[in-house]
């Protein structure tokens, strides 16, 4: 016989059906919302990955002053060194011999009979070769040191190269004879680093261009409108997406792309060669055997190098630019932008989880102490307590999975379509496919309902320890019964509220734990924006010289050291290491491997800019006040930092904390980052400025920092994130609303009977509002700002904790206008709540005292 | 007593310590035949329910013990006393704990999914006099209506002692005699043996068996040989 329990839970589901609406749309909201998220988020780096392969993305490309000859191309794919050496000694000696030659023209030809003429010339050649040699081995060993030709950790990296040639051309958007910005055209026959298209096709005829999607999306250019680049009209016929363009980043030392200034766009071959700009002679390689990791990329592009520089010297060309891939911004941008975008998702799934948690732990003891009498008799009959806590168990199982599929199938539709938009808004993606998000569903399904079942099991189970009689007495409670406290002799009004209140206790500490939750949530919703908009407010602030120049090394062509004439320059020296976060992140896969980067320094004595106090031991190191706070470093504390590419570490003493919140840095005297570094004493990597330094030459610098590209930053920061924030906004405001709901809900459930009694004593239902609702309110008013306190510093520890998966610090901060909001909207969702309090309080029949008395 | 059913023997209970100490029950002894109809009788606090519900192993005696048909209470462990009310035990409360979103019919197969040998859930629904009711939940019937429901919940499991415990408290003179009868019935048809609580000195006619408790100890033990039909109480 199937147990007739189970009637039960579609009769409960429907009696009850606001609380389990609620229940669902709280879960639906929840799950729907960061699966969507996590499902959007997996999909779009799933896509992108599956691009890299479809679209062939290169493994790296150079550019050369012009075309490759076929020597070159062929020495260039074998991968090995050319033997620079011979090169130049040939050179010499094809040189000498010609000079030796010219200068032996003019002897008459009578002197020239004769063995001490030959013996002279052999002599003068053997000089002149001994002379070359010689030279050409001074110079080598100089060039050999710089470019480490002569390295023994060489080894060659086969590669297949690809043309990969293209123009830079003015673009018009609105062809009003104004250039908006720059082009960069490629050929639609290109074989490596394709097009994904996102709308239209790929150009066919001599007067078409496809452009890239997010430059036509800011321009406001649609598919058939007519631009003109360089000097020629051309018609949009596709919306694309290139693989190594999902950032449009112009150079790759630019600290932040410009998709309004900076298109890529395709053009067939024909149409290619009718521009008139220069054409750039950019090749794309790949290997021939993937490196498996980031070390052997970067080993593989190392040796790469050397064979490319010693290739193209010999063959007579000049290497213009190099850019391995991995170290490509406009292709590892966004990925690992995005990849770190799911940091706030995380730290809402968690709040989340706690709050389902507690909400059926509140549920579930709340429906046994209703059933106590049910219970005890069904015990009482044989039922098994491992039976009751089955059935016990279905409702909120049932509820959970109608959630979960309910949220689940959201978040893989509308949901994800919202986080894919939040994408596509800030970068140049492909089109997106949907994959399945491990993420999404062990994080917004297995772990709520593994909890719901872990709760409801340990309540049901520690509950239902207790002896049939005692629920049958509805004897529940761990204490005995405290006696009637004497109240002060108030009004009999008053001393009735207080005495609901006295009575209600252990509802309101209930109450006290959900307001503390609901404080959580719009501390969250209201506070990550607000810590956003703050850093980047200060950001500008926060930056310790208004230009910080990178040079591409500390000498010039020249062999001679950089310098310049701006007083307010002040050289360093400087250095990316890791810092390993030991588990502690939350990620994996792309980007810094779940390391920190560290910008180390080196800063010259008595610095204008940066002020290290105190005497420095070897291995003392200052540490920004942003590094010390996400990783609680003190003085006195060890730091291991290791390089990201090779395995080599350093140890360092924390003997300082340096008062900078804009960056994770470690500063060190600069002799002695030098030392350890092993760079020579009089070389540096930049220069600090208060102004802008106008006489470098700029083919000798890498990046130039000013304040405005940290605003940049954290405007693109608020741009990527100010989507997401919303939709956690609006969805936070409807969880609380739901939360604030089912617990209010709980007070007036366990007072039914004595309001029924009091309706039957006469009470109108004004007054039993005023008996029963005033004590809540006033609860939840206090709950409010207690809830408030608490969850702010909540907030701030799980802020803290979750900080540490993502790259770089900030700290949490609320507005004071967000902090009232954040008290206010409970306020007002309790306020609607009260309303339906009320409505609640007169639907209570009186037979409710009347037939339950026990 | 060789034919003795339900046997107890110097069975004490009492709650609270020191001071608040209270001797429930102070000793008892007493035996039930099978099939026997059996009264406690005794005024509020003579340890009349406590007796009830050690018998009915939701409650432990102090000291003493239970045995039913030879087996002793104590010497079970948990998950036995629990397969014992299963098999053995039918309760009908005062207050009829009926679960208030199963109706009529459902309540009683309730008691029938617990049994290995239940009663035909439908016969027992026309005995009960049910029958037009059987869809109804409990918050559409009477305070009788709902006790038959109780009681019926408890038949149809077949046990062999269906425990009743003030099961007329809440009922008005007419209904109670119905329930009595009903009771009765039971106990007729099916052979069960019942074990009913009640202060109520005129039930003690239609039991076989009446056993009196005052201060927690067993006053008198008498058989009743002229049982009279429940429908001729008068009180």
């Amino acid at each position: 016989m199937r147990n007739p329990l189970i009637r039960r839970i579609p009769r409960e589901i429907v009696s009850d059906w606001h609380k389990y609406l609620v229940i669902i749309v709280f879960m639906v909201v929840m799950i729907g919302v960061i699966s969507g998220m996590y499902v959007g988020h997996d999909s779009m780096l799933a896509s992108i990955d599956a691009g890299r392969t479809e679209l062939n993305l290169e493994d790296g490309c150079f550019e050369l002053s012009s075309r490759a000859s076929k020597e070159l191309l062929s020495g260039i794919c074998s991968g090995e060194m050319a033997d620079v050496r011979q090169y130049y000694i040939d050179k010499g000696m094809k040189e000498a011999d010609k000079k030796i030659k010219e200068s032996l023209k003019d002897i008459p030809e009578f002197m020239k009979a004769g063995d001490e003429y030959r013996k002279s010339v052999e002599d003068a050649y053997r000089d002149a070769r001994a002379e070359v040699i010689k030279a050409v081995d001074e110079e080598w060993d100089k060039i050999a040191a710089r470019y480490e030709l002569d390295d023994d950790g060489f080894f060659p990296v086969a590669v297949s190269v690809y043309e990969h040639f293209y123009r830079d051309e003015t673009e018009d958007s609105n062809s009003d004879g104004i250039a908006d910005g720059t082009v960069r055209i490629y050929k639609s026959d290109s074989q490596i680093d394709r097009a994904a298209f996102i709308q239209g096709r790929a150009p066919e005829g001599i007067g078409e261009i496809a452009i890239d999607r997010k430059h036509a999306d800011n321009a406001g250019i649609t598919v058939g409108d007519t631009i003109t680049v360089g000097s020629r009209k051309l018609q949009v016929v596709g919306l694309l997406s290139y693989v190594n363009y999902l950032t449009l980043h112009q150079n790759n030392t630019d600290m932040m792309f410009d998709s309004f200034g900076f298109d890529v766009g395709m053009v067939t071959p024909e149409s290619f060669d009718k521009f008139s700009s220069r054409v750039h002679y950019s090749y794309s390689w790949k290997y021939q055997e993937a490196p498996s990791d980031k070390i052997e990329k970067a080993d593989h592009s190392e040796c790469f190098l050397k064979a490319l520089i010693s290739q193209t010297l010999v063959n007579d060309n000049e290497l213009k630019d190099y850019i391995p891939e991995y170290l490509r911004q406009a292709s590892n941008f966004a990925p690992s932008d995005i990849e770190g975008d799911s940091v706030g998702t995380t730290i809402l799934c968690y709040i989340l989880i706690a709050v389902i948690a507690f909400i059926f732990a509140v549920t579930i003891s709340n429906t046994i102490d209703r059933e106590a009498s049910v219970i005890g008799t069904l015990r009482a009959s044989g039922y098994s307590r491992t039976e009751l806590v089955v059935h016990y168990m279905s409702m909120p199982a049932l509820v959970t999975i109608i959630g979960a599929a309910i949220g689940n199938a959201l978040g893989y539709t509308a949901f994800k379509d919202v986080a894919v938009n939040l994408y596509y808004n800030s970068y140049s993606l492909p089109p997106c496919s949907v994959v399945w998000s491990r993420a999404a569903l062990i994080k917004t399904t297995v772990i709520p309902l593994v909890l719901m079942f872990l709760i409801n099991l340990i309540v049901i189970t520690r509950k239902l320890q207790l002896s049939p009689l005692r629920f049958l007495r509805h004897d529940l409670g761990r204490s005995k019964k405290t006696k009637a406290r004497r109240l002060p002799a108030w009004s009999f009004l008053r001393r009735f509220r207080l005495r609901v209140l006295l009575q209600n206790l252990p509802n309101y500490a209930i109450l006290i734990f959900g307001v503390i939750f609901i404080e959580l949530m719009l501390c969250f919703a209201f506070g990550l924006p607000d810590s956003l908009t703050n850093y980047g407010d200060r950001a500008p602030d926060m930056i310790f010289a208004d230009y910080q120049y990178m040079l591409m090394g500390s000498r010039d062509k020249n062999n001679e050291l950089i310098q310049t004439s701006e007083p307010s320059a002040e050289s360093f020296s400087a250095k990316t290491l890791m810092y390993p976060k030991s588990g502690e992140s939350m990620f994996e896969g792309r980007g810094s491997g779940g390391d920190e980067k560290i910008n180390v320094y080196g800063i010259r004595k008595n610095s204008a800019y940066i002020s290290l106090e105190g005497e420095q031991k070897d291995g003392d190191v200052y540490v920004s006040s942003a590094f010390s706070s996400k990783f609680a470093l003190a003085v006195g504390d060890e730091i291991s930092l290791h390089e990201e590419y090779e395995n080599r570490t350093y140890s360092f003493t924390v003997a300082g904390i340096v008062d900078y919140d804009g960056g994770m840095a470690v500063f060190m005297d600069k002799d002695a980052f030098n030392r350890v570094f092993g760079m020579e004493q009089d070389e540096f990597s930049g220069f600090f400025s208060r102004h802008e330094i106008t006489d470098i030459d700029e083919q000798y610098i890498a990046t130039v920092i000013t304040t405005e590209d940290i605003a940049k930053v954290t405007v693109q920061l608020m741009h990527s994130l100010g989507g997401f924030l919303s939709v956690f906004k609006y969805a936070l405001v409807v969880l609380s609303m739901a939360l604030i709901y089912l617990l209010a809900k709980i007070i007036i459930e366990k007072n039914e009977n004595p309001i029924s009694m009091s309706k039957i004593l006469g009470f109108r239902n004004g007054e039993i509002a005023s008996l029963y609702m005033l004590p809540t309110g006033i609860v939840v008013t206090v709950c409010a700002l207690i809830g408030f306190v608490a969850g702010f510093y909540i907030m701030k520890v799980v802020f803290k904790a979750f900080i540490l998966s993502m790259d770089g610090y900030f700290p949490f901060y609320m507005k004071p206008s967000s902090m009232v909001l954040a008290v206010v909207y409970l306020l007002i969702g309790y306020a609607l709540v009260s309303v339906i309090d009320y409505r609640r309080i007169r639907k209570i029949p009186m037979d409710v005292a009347l037939k339950n008395v026990d | 007593m060789s034919d003795s059913f339900l046997e107890i023997k110097d069975l004490k209970k009492s709650y609270g310590t020191g001071e608040a100490r209270q001797d429930v029950l102070r000793g008892m002894n007493f035996s039930v035949k099978k099939g026997e109809f059996c009264v406690l009788l005794g005024p509020s606090g003579s340890g009349k329910s406590t007796l009830l519900n050690i018998i009915g192993a939701i409650d432990t005696p102090d000291s003493g013990y239970v045995s039913i048909d030879g087996d002793k209470l104590e010497d079970m462990n948990e998950s036995q006393l629990t397969m014992y009310r299963r098999r053995h035990l039918g309760y009908v409360f005062q207050m009829y704990n009926l679960i208030p979103n199963l109706n009529v019919k459902e309540n009683i197969e309730v008691g029938a999914y617990l049994s290995d040998s239940p009663l035909d859930v439908e016969e027992v629904i026309t005995t009960l006099g049910l029958q037009e009711h059987k869809y109804k939940y409990p918050n559409q019937l009477s305070g009788g209506q709902q006790q038959r429901v109780s009681i019926g919940r408890a038949v149809v499991k077949n046990p062999d002692i269906l425990m009743c415990d003030e099961p007329t408290g809440a009922l008005d003179y007419k209904t109670s005699k119905e329930i009595l009868a009903l009771i009765e019935d039971c106990n007729r048809k099916y052979g069960s043996t019942v074990i009913m609580v009640t202060h109520n000195e005129a039930i003690k006619y239609m039991a076989d068996h009446v056993i009196k408790l005052r201060d927690g100890i067993v006053r008198s033990s008498e058989t009743n040989s002229s049982r009279l039909p429940a429908s001729e109480l008068e009180w």
